[in-house]
């Protein structure tokens, strides 16, 4: 725990600020077993700044059918023009680029990086 | 108490959907009907059956097994549809939906103590009837 505490420190208070102002609630299991309905993620809307995010991310993102939801999915791919494919982890109970197709840069919010709840979990998140 | 307030002043007030456009269960009365088919196919395949050398009997027991086994699938499928995805509004729209899921689950029953296709016919018309009633609350059969 302590180590987490310190791993959540780490990246500076700044960043902490802004991840704890942009925290979110999971709805939807799409993403089980790594995030389930309720945890509550810190999520930092610079991270995508600098770099694009990779593959194997977690991404916040614009819902490209209904731009005023949030999605959380894990990138699973870039495309040949460096949009983003995303899918769920649970993919027999995800609606994910399957369905939407590619998704711009721009409609990405930020990186859920750090779970606070439930407490059990509590930690870095990937 | 403090520890509740103090959390719902903390909870975050955005959601991120890790979503799914079928959340929940997926329900298709199309195994119900495959199953009740198999039951029907089975039947014949036991009728047919000839001679009693020991490939036949190997054959005709296994026909009687995989009746045996889809008659309970179509049980199972039939049981599920009825407790889990129809609606006491579709009730209201279909009155006589319960009437109809105890008769077909009698008449599975029926197939797995008889050999007799009329029996088997009359299973899979049941469910056709039941498919038919689950593709009316959805709007029509996807095509």
């Amino acid at each position: 725990m302590l180590a987490a505490v310190g791993a959540a420190l780490a990246p500076g208070v700044m960043h902490l600020g802004r991840s704890w102002r942009a925290r979110v609630a999971v709805v939807g299991t799409s993403m089980a077993p790594t995030l389930m309905p309720g945890d509550w993620l810190l999520v930092d809307p610079s991270a995508f700044r600098r770099r694009a995010p990779q593959p194997g991310q977690l991404v916040v993102a614009a819902d490209p059918r209904q731009p005023e939801r949030d999605l959380v999915k894990r990138v699973s791919a870039l495309d040949l023009d460096g949009r983003l494919l995303l899918a769920g982890d649970a993919r027999d109970a995800s609606t994910d680029s399957r369905t939407f197709g590619a998704i711009d840069l721009a409609s990405i919010r930020g990186r859920p990086w750090f779970r606070v709840r439930p407490m059990a979990r509590f930690g870095r998140i990937g | 108490m403090l520890r509740d307030r103090v959390l719902k002043a903390l909870a975050p007030s955005r959601t991120v959907h890790a979503h799914c456009d079928v959340p929940c269960g997926i329900y298709d009365p199309h195994g119900a009907e495959i199953a009740a088919k198999t039951v029907s196919k089975m039947v014949a395949l036991i009728v047919e059956n000839e001679g009693s050398d020991l490939a036949q009997r190997n054959k005709l027991i296994r026909s009687v097994k995989v009746k045996e086994e889809h008659a309970e699938l179509c049980k199972r499928e039939l049981q599920v549809l009825w407790s889990d995805y129809f609606k006491p509004e579709h009730l209201e729209a279909h009155p006589d939906l319960h009437d109809r899921f105890w008769k077909a689950l009698k008449q599975a029953s029926t197939c797995k103590q008889s050999v007799d296709a009329a029996a088997a016919a009359e299973l899979e018309t049941q469910v056709a009837a039941i498919a038919d009633i689950f593709w009316a609350t959805k709007g029509g059969r996807p095509s």
